[in-house]
């Protein structure tokens, strides 16, 4: 608890870096912010070819069943991966002047998340492109659902930003899991053309029911199912004990691992 | 009232030989990860007063800095405790944060917060730190195009306009040209005399006898020495001169 406090205390450190990462990543390139849309959309580009045209899936309307899980599967894997990285990164400051380490993790999770929000508005521009529905009341639950990412992609972030602190291949051996776990979620296609052998994966997989919610609301213009958010609530929670109390432990001697 | 109280202090890092972190270095030369324990700190209690200023003197690996480090909580004692009473401000490491593309008004603001101060604190300290940094209109100018020099002030006037009920000062006092240098100087005197407490090492004794209340020679992880100033330096350069023979 009492870290929960100091975490708010220095609520100004945490504003001000995620401001200088969104401020200062592009600064100096032509295109400047702009990069922050024109790489996911590019990436969509690339999918909705291979998808829709190669590897037909099926799904009608497939580029809003793909945008709406590709947004938010990149918030979590930017998240896990840069903050694999982020105490490694800031080196020089954990260990020359004291702040609480959780800060780092926050900047980069709450970065990633920004990134999301704004990445939005592509989402709806490919809604309304594809003349797909609206569903207001759908729509309202998608900040809870956002939250409970949140929660999920901070407790991962936490628990390998730690830990690769002591063990640097973890950096490494993150991206390859990512690599394969955008494969396990169904985002480039549906559930159920799952074979039934594999289907424990995607159940104890947290993103499945994470990106279903986000399918639900934006692709079938319904609320998501109450099983689905309460299995991706209790695994955000989950992670973000485990991560706080395995950074907790870690924390203590990052200075000198460093 | 105390403002720091040490007690019992011990401190022992690892040394590696070779460190390797990768699984590969790991598992192809276990040997590697040999390491011995080094005792730098071996037991030391102090405490300070509130406004008061102490000098840490000794030789060089003696402590002083790891003593620093562990008053500001960067590292933690292995045995012993420590209580610290207010804020903590270190001169130890500076502009931290400094993003080189952004403008050093942007920087003041990323650097502050570090500090742990808040957006409304930092608002009213700005126009005191520009004006101490001396950097004038180039305080709109990316920090990139800054020289060591104007980097440093820069750096320096945020560190000092914290008002931080206890300041650490690490060997820093060479920051800038002789004016620049007075100017801190009379700013740490400043500081001093509003209350706050202030530990300091440094190897220039003219330093420590202009602010420093109190010596603590630290000698192989222990004090040897605590007490007046002039004393206590005198007994460290006597010592120095003998073993320089």
């Amino acid at each position: 608890m009492g870290r929960i406090r100091e975490l708010v205390e220095y609520r100004e450190m945490t504003a001000s870096l995620v401001r200088r990462e969104l401020r200062g990543k592009y600064k100096g390139s032509i295109l400047g912010f702009l990069w922050t849309f024109i790489n996911p959309l590019c990436q969509i580009v690339i999918y909705t070819v291979v998808f829709s045209m190669i590897m037909r899936s099926g799904l009608e309307n497939f580029n809003i069943y793909m945008i709406s899980g590709m947004i938010p599967w990149f918030f979590f894997s930017g998240s896990v991966l840069q903050g694999a990285g982020c105490i490694r990164a800031h080196a020089n400051m954990v260990k020359k002047i004291y702040f609480p380490r959780e800060v780092l993790p926050v900047v980069v999770t709450t970065f990633q998340f920004i990134n999301m929000l704004l990445s939005f508005i592509f989402i709806i521009a490919v809604v309304i492109v594809e003349k797909g529905r609206f569903n207001p009341v759908a729509w309202g639950y998608l900040p809870l659902v956002m939250l409970t990412e949140y929660l999920l992609a901070l407790g991962l972030a936490l628990l390998v930003s730690a830990c690769t602190v002591y063990f640097r291949d973890l950096e490494h051996i993150t991206s390859v899991l990512l690599m394969a776990w955008v494969y396990l979620t169904p985002i480039f296609y549906s559930i159920e053309t799952i074979p039934d052998y594999l289907l424990p994966i995607f159940c104890w997989n947290p993103m499945t029911p994470m990106i279903e919610m986000y399918h639900s609301i934006i692709y079938y213009a319904k609320p998501p199912e109450t099983a689905a958010l309460a299995q991706a609530a209790l695994s955000a929670i989950a992670f973000l004990v485990l991560g706080s109390l395995v950074f907790g432990k870690l924390e203590e001697n990052f200075a000198e691992e460093l | 009232m105390e403002t720091i109280s040490v007690c019992e202090v011990k401190k022992s890092f690892k040394v590696y030989f070779d460190k390797g972190n990768m699984l590969k270095e790991r598992i192809l030369f276990p040997n590697r990860n040999r390491y011995e324990r080094r005792e730098v700190l071996r037991g030391i209690s102090f405490v300070c007063q509130k406004g008061e200023a102490v000098g840490l003197i000794g030789k060089n690996g003696c402590g002083k800095s790891t003593i620093l480090k562990l008053l500001s909580r960067i590292l933690r004692p292995n045995e012993g405790t420590i209580t610290v009473n207010g804020r903590v401000s270190s001169l130890i490491e500076l502009g931290a944060g400094f993003h080189m593309d952004m403008t050093g008004r942007e920087n003041i603001y990323i650097n502050a917060a570090i500090f742990g101060l808040k957006k409304k604190e930092i608002n009213a300290r700005l126009d005191d730190i520009i004006r101490f940094s001396e950097l004038g209109e180039f305080i709109d100018n990316p920090v990139r195009t800054y020289s060591s020099g104007m980097y440093m002030r820069l750096a320096f006037s945020v560190a000092i306009n914290v008002d931080a009920d206890i300041l650490l000062v690490d060997e820093i006092l060479a920051v800038g040209d002789v004016n620049f240098r007075k100017k801190c100087f009379d700013k740490l005197k400043e500081i001093k005399a509003s209350g706050t407490t202030i530990v300091i090492v440094s190897h220039s004794m003219e330093q420590l006898y202009e602010i420093c209340d109190r010596l603590i020679w630290i000698d192989n992880g222990l004090i040897r020495m605590e007490g007046d100033t002039r004393q206590t330096a005198g007994a460290y350069l006597d010592e120095m001169k003998n073993e320089r023979g």
